[in-house]
């Protein structure tokens, strides 16, 4: 065991939170690039098998791909998965924080050791198909450049990985293509060599009596102490003979390219005992060799060890791409807490670019992820769930920072009295001996990966401690995935910050979460219409006015919009969908003064604006494309119609029902009165109401 | 000697190029512009963030089977996704073998400036790019922290209607007053000569604050600077006219601002009290000031692409037709559906714009060359050109940056073919025929493809069939897929011979991508053959799938890039049925390409 090991008492000041600055701390964070990953790498394994959990953080390139895409409370449960699952297949990691605690009980603390991951997606297989691009928002990479973010250190040193969804295809390519030029090894091909040029011509021919002489020069002297003949054509086409797999050979020096396909094809056809091989070795260049075969079943051997090794270094090749994986591996393999904050996106980073492509629906994501961390703490759901830790926070704000500052006070202050018991004892342990001197060591700051995964791991112990769990000199390690108290905790996330839900990783069931504020009434899914592709001068409320204007003044109960050019409106009762999608239809269709002067005149202004029920929106969140405006994405995902009426809704319609519609569009002249029902007079009023839509001024006299 | 003069241009090249960054690049703007008002020529490179051009599995690329239109749907997704990370501008100017040059390299970032979320809300990055960015040393971090920030054209206009900053108006004379506005200018005239009066007098009584603030309650007085003004409600452009009349007569000191509201309708008129004449100029040269900076914090990059418009000299360019749907997109407007609308929107902008590549077609040697150190050191090796660069020294020039010296590498060997075809950039002797002018090559973009696949492995011999370039009407193409992704063209094409009596007609077969290959047959006919025998539901084989050249254009037009050329041809396909039953007669037209040859784009033929 390397030591001396440096142990560092905690006296760090942080700044207040929400402080624009970021502060250096004095918490010693490794940071871990590709010229240190070995090294770390097999450190941090220890460090991880012997700890009692791990905090995890990640930084990304971006969080949302459009503005229409942020997480609203007008998602429902699977469109918010789907938002979800675009930002992860989006953007890329920069950071992985990762730092793992034990609780030492013969100190009566617990020891940290915060790792800063530099990731960085490069390509290190020269796999042709899959082209590694991923997407930067503007406002996240200012985000990190203004918190001193490393681009230089991200790109040019970053570790590199690969899935293992990507090293299994990679490996399964492998194989199967070993396979390939195993049967294809001795075709009887019909061979055809060019007649190109005359300098082609000449070139092939001495080749071929070159190659001749020295296989004769080989078969005559079978002990392989070939003589070196002189030479009387030409010096430059001397060949030594050199052994390759306990066979005489040729190294072939000097050639371009096309030279050497030349080379290939006439001993192919002419001198069969020699086979020409390409030897693909990691540690030198690649070597083009003519070897000696003494017979069929020689040429053959020898074929399959040149691809036995060829398949060795592969493989090699493909084992060290798994680069930063290897962590994440071992993390799922120790079966150990992953304690994250908020971390959903995180959780669903970590195992869509080191485990696979993200499932479809939710409940399949919470199987996947649980089949991998079968144990996760949330720290913000965590401190939001237990009561006495709500009464210490004082309602302030459930940001990592802030959590940090007021239940780690001693942590994240410099006061070091040890009169209180209350918290819990955290100390950061350094190796001194690290091979790269100083420079693997920077002081944590806030929004650093590895120094917010610290912060998290503080948090989870004090809020531990909060909860009655007793950290002791001297008492035994505590198993915190089977502690009663924590129990209740364990895999519950929230789905997004403003969802009003958790969901339950080891069940997949997702449920309200109790206390939640929601900022709109009610929401229900089928109540709710999709309007976009309207004029971006159109507000919220001339909206609802308009819409109310025809279907009644308590129709609309909420009006959101995604951006400037598409919104949802939730109605007060479901059939009000239809109607106005119908109306819609009809009102476009006849294209007559009543419908422009109708009331939704207004929102049909521009000739663009399309319609449809809820399912499309989610339709329109799971396309890849990612237009800024909403509408934009609408027309690139190839929506071409204008409104999208249900028709199975339509045709269960009763009669009545199908009627009323006639009547809104006066076809009918029957006055019955209902609040939503509009008679020509009120179509006459409305008209006066939406004069000013004529661009004419009336003066009242 | 040359090779001398060589090593002396690749020192030169390394501290010779001034990197500008957000911090000096107010200085550098000043500086660029007069050197481009003495050049003849202003060379441009870029350097992107990633590109299809040049992701060489997939069929997004640029392919010799495209036509010019598809090649620039290709430009066009590039543009719109990637970003630009430097933007070197070299104004120069060439006498004899002397070029006298002085290259800039700008680093840009989209940052948003102004909380807009403008110029871009996100960006694509490919890693090869980033990559080899940062083998040649290349500073993300000073890019990012430090990169000059832009907005396009289009942006502008929509950051200064949703960010409105009071600005002088001009005065539209000539209006008969109605009763209305005659009520309006009477109300307002008093309010402001009332106001103007209380200033002047309040000039000589020292007011408590609390008379300051009635004041400021019942004569809406406030402070312009250190200047007293006050605002005047507005409701239509009418009435801004009215007040701005009335301010006029009123007196010579009062200076009109309108303040625009969000949405750009004018919301108010500020009038400003000025002291003296000598205080108005000062006003008035404070406002213009003030607008200049607002101007270029703004435009921020913009302003050099503007420069470098203003000049109207030839802009010298390699790859044209790629790097201009960049610059279109980020410094002008969002980039057209057309190929033609596009050339016609560029042209306002830069009317002179010359392809080096298609210059390098004049030198016949020079067509094989495929990117520019190839072309320059064929050109070295075999033609004697001496050039002998002049770069004036530039004050704190940092020497361990060497960036953008790809914008001097378009330079010499502008100048250097400038000098072999003896070429004159006016028009001034007619009567020499041999020498021909600038203007016959400008305006012509070159899209410069990358070949097929040349198959990994080398199997084949057999690359190069036709070395002439052949002339193949899109009617002769056809796609076809559905073999699987395992097999090889040559296999392919001899399967394919013994399937159907078409194919033993001689065609052409490759490979696109790994599942989807293109078939260019010779003589014309036997692809529309093919197609209706596809079409008539006889099977050729049970799994593969036809497609003509109208689906391909299809697929590039609605954006299809996501999948394999095999899925998103079936996609096409698919909703071309949907659209045939809707309108069963849509004009079909076809164009020609030359395969195996250089696509080109005559601007003045569009």
């Amino acid at each position: 065991m390397r030591k001396p090991w440096l142990f560092q008492t905690l006296t760090l000041t942080l700044a207040r939170p929400f402080s624009s600055s970021a502060p250096s701390t004095n918490v010693a964070v490794k940071k871990v690039t590709k010229s240190n990953f070995e090294s770390s790498l097999s450190d941090l394994r220890a460090r991880i098998k012997e700890c009692d959990f791990v905090a995890v953080d990640l930084e990304m390139t971006g969080v949302t791909s459009a503005p229409w895409r942020e997480s609203f409370e007008f998602d429902r449960s699977d469109v918010r998965y789907l938002k979800v699952k675009d930002s992860v297949e989006k953007f890329a990691i920069v950071q992985v924080g990762v730092c793992p605690f034990r609780w030492d009980s013969a100190k009566g603390s617990f020891v940290s050791h915060p790792h800063n991951f530099y990731v960085f997606p490069r390509k290190e297989l020269q796999s042709k198909d899959s082209a590694y691009e991923f997407l930067c928002q503007t406002t996240s990479m200012n985000f990190l450049a203004r918190h001193q973010f490393d681009f230089n250190a991200w790109i040019h040193e970053g570790i590199s990985y690969l899935s293992r969804a990507q090293e299994a295809e990679a490996l399964q390519k492998l194989s199967s293509s070993y396979e390939d030029r195993l049967s294809n090894s001795n075709p009887e091909e019909w061979v055809e060599i060019p007649t190109g040029s005359t300098s082609d011509l000449l070139f092939t021919e001495r080749m071929k009596i070159r190659f001749q002489e020295w296989r004769d020069g080989i078969i005559r002297h079978p002990n392989g102490v070939c003589p070196l003949e002189e030479n009387p054509d030409s010096k430059k086409l001397q060949f030594q003979t050199i052994f390759f797999k306990m066979r005489p050979a040729v190294q072939l020096n000097g050639f371009n390219s096309h030279q050497l396909k030349l080379i290939k094809l006439v001993l192919r056809k002419h001198v069969k005992d020699l086979v020409y091989v390409r030897t693909d070795d990691e540690n030198s260049s690649p070597q083009n060799i003519v070897v000696y075969a003494d017979s069929e079943q020689d040429k053959f051997s020898l074929m399959k060890e040149v691809k036995d090794d060829h398949q060795k270094s592969s493989e090699a090749k493909i084992e060290s791409s798994v680069g930063f994986r290897h962590v994440i591996d071992i993390l799922s393999s120790e079966k150990k807490l992953i304690i994250g904050h908020n971390c959903l996106l995180d959780i669903a980073h970590i195992c869509c670019k080191f485990v696979g492509p993200l499932p479809l629906s939710m409940g399949d994501f919470a199987s996947f992820v649980h089949k991998v961390f079968p144990y996760i703490v949330d720290t913000k759901h965590l401190i939001s769930a237990s009561n006495a830790i709500q009464y210490l926070m004082k309602k302030s704000s459930k940001s990592l920072s802030s959590a940090f500052s007021l239940l780690c006070p001693k942590i994240s202050s410099a006061s070091q009295s040890s009169a209180s018991n209350s918290y819990v004892k955290v100390e950061v342990e350094t190796n001194e001996t690290c091979e790269t001197g100083l420079s693997c060591w920077n002081s944590g700051a806030k929004h650093e990966a590895g120094y917010d995964a610290f912060m998290t791991g503080c948090v989870f112990a004090q809020a531990c401690s909060l909860l009655g769990i007793k950290f002791e000199t001297n008492s035994p390690t505590i198993d915190f995935t089977r502690n009663e108290k924590l129990q209740h905790h364990i895999n519950l996330l929230y789905p997004s910050w403003n969802s009003g839900t958790v969901i339950n990783l080891s069940t997949g069931v997702e449920a309200p979460e109790l206390g939640y504020k929601r900022k709109y009434p009610t929401i229900v899914f089928s109540n709710i219409v999709l309007v976009w592709g309207f004029l971006s001068k159109l507000a919220p409320k001339d909206l609802k006015d308009c819409i109310s204007k025809v279907f009644g003044a308590d129709s609309v109960t909420s009006v959101f919009f995604l951006d400037s050019t598409a919104a949802l409106v939730q109605f007060s009762k479901e059939e009000f969908v239809n109607d106005f999608l119908i109306l819609k239809d009809t009102l476009e269709k006849n294209d007559d003064a009543i419908a422009v002067l109708h009331p939704l005149a207004k929102l049909l202004e521009g000739g663009n604006t399309r319609a449809a029920g809820y399912e499309t929106y989610k339709e329109i969140c799971g396309a890849s494309a990612s237009k800024v405006l909403f509408a934009d994405q609408a027309e690139a995902i190839g929506i071409r119609w204008k409104t999208k009426i249900d028709r199975v809704n339509e045709e269960a319609k009763d009669v009545d029902e199908y009627s009323d519609v006639k009547q809104r569009n006066e076809r009918k002249t029957d006055k019955e009165k209902s609040n939503h029902q509009i008679s020509y007079d009120d179509v006459l009023s409305s008209l006066r109401a939406s004069k000013p839509l004529c661009g004419k001024h009336v003066k009242n006299t | 000697m040359e090779a001398t003069i060589a090593a002396a241009q690749r020192q030169g090249y390394t501290s010779a190029v001034k990197q500008v960054m957000k911090t000096n690049f107010t200085s550098a703007l000043e500086e660029i512009k007069a050197h481009i008002n003495q050049s003849d020529f202003i060379a441009v490179s870029s350097q992107k963030t990633g590109d299809f051009f040049s992701s060489s599995s997939s069929w997004r690329r640029v392919l010799p089977i495209d036509t010019p239109e598809v090649a620039y749907l290709k430009s066009k997704v590039s543009a719109d996704n990637f970003q630009l990370f430097q933007f070197a501008v070299c104004p120069f100017s060439i006498q004899g073998s002397k070029v006298l040059a002085s290259p800039y390299n700008f680093h840009l970032f989209p940052r948003d400036e102004l909380g807009l979320g403008m110029p871009s809300y996100s960006f694509s990055c490919q890693t090869s790019f980033l990559t080899s960015m940062a083998q040649e040393g290349f500073d993300f971090n000073a890019c990012i922290y430090d990169g000059i920030s832009y907005l396009s054209r289009v942006q502008e206009s929509k950051a200064k209607e949703r960010n409105p900053v009071p600005r002088m108006h001009p005065i539209s004379s000539s209006f008969n007053p109605s009763v209305a506005d005659s009520l309006f200018m009477g109300r307002i005239k008093s309010r402001i000569e009332h106001w103007r009066s209380a200033c002047k007098n309040k000039d000589s009584v020292a007011d408590g604050s609390l008379v300051k603030s009635l004041r400021k309650l019942i004569l809406g007085d406030e402070l312009y600077g250190s200047r007293p003004c006050m605002n005047i409600e507005v409701c239509s452009d009418r009435q801004v006219q009215l007040t701005l009349e009335i301010v006029n007569k009123i007196g010579d000191d009062l200076v009109p601002l309108v303040v625009p509201e969000k949405c750009g309708a004018p919301k108010a008129v500020r009038v400003v009290l000025t002291s003296s004449d000598e205080d108005k100029i000062l006003l008035m040269s404070d406002i213009e000031n003030v607008e200049d900076e607002q101007n270029l914090k703004v435009r921020g990059f913009r302003e050099v692409i503007d420069l470098v418009s203003r000049s109207q000299k030839p802009i010298i360019a390699y790859n044209c037709l790629h790097d201009f749907t960049f610059i279109h997109s980020k410094f002008l407007a969002p980039l057209p559906p057309s190929l033609s609308e596009f050339m016609c929107s560029l042209r306002l902008v830069f009317p002179n714009i010359l392809d080096v590549n298609h210059l390098c077609k004049e030198v016949g040697p020079l067509r094989k060359a495929k990117n520019l150190p190839a072309t320059l050191s064929y050109l070295k090796r075999q033609f004697f050109v001496p050039i002998e660069f002049e770069i004036p020294h530039q004050a704190d020039v940092k020497t361990e940056k060497d960036h953008g010296h790809n914008v001097l590498r378009i330079t010499t060997l502008f100048s250097k073919l400038y000098n072999l075809l003896k070429l004159s950039s006016e028009r001034q002797e007619p009567y020499e025929e041999q020498h021909r002018s600038i203007e016959d090559y400008t305006n012509i973009f070159h899209p410069t493809y990358t070949s097929f696949q040349e198959s990994g492995d080398n199997e084949n011999v057999i690359l190069s069939m036709n070395k002439n370039r052949r002339k193949v009407s899109t009617d002769n193409i056809v796609f076809l897929w559905g073999f699987g992704d395992r097999i090889s063209a040559s296999e392919l094409k001899s399967h394919l011979k013994g399937i159907h009596p078409v194919f033993s007609e001689d065609f052409d077969l490759r490979l696109v991508d790994k599942a989807c290959s293109v078939i260019v047959f010779w003589s014309s006919g036997a692809a529309q053959a093919l197609l209706k025998v596809m079409e008539s539901g006889e099977m050729i084989s049970i799994d593969l799938k036809l497609a003509g050249y109208e689906a391909y254009k299809k697929v590039c037009k609605s954006g299809l890039w996501e999948a394999g050329l095999a899925n998103s041809l079936e996609a096409a396909l698919a909703e071309t049925e949907l659209e045939c039953d809707l309108s069963a007669s849509s004009a079909k037209d076809s164009s020609d390409i030359y395969w195996n040859s250089e696509l080109m784009i005559d601007l003045d033929n569009l």
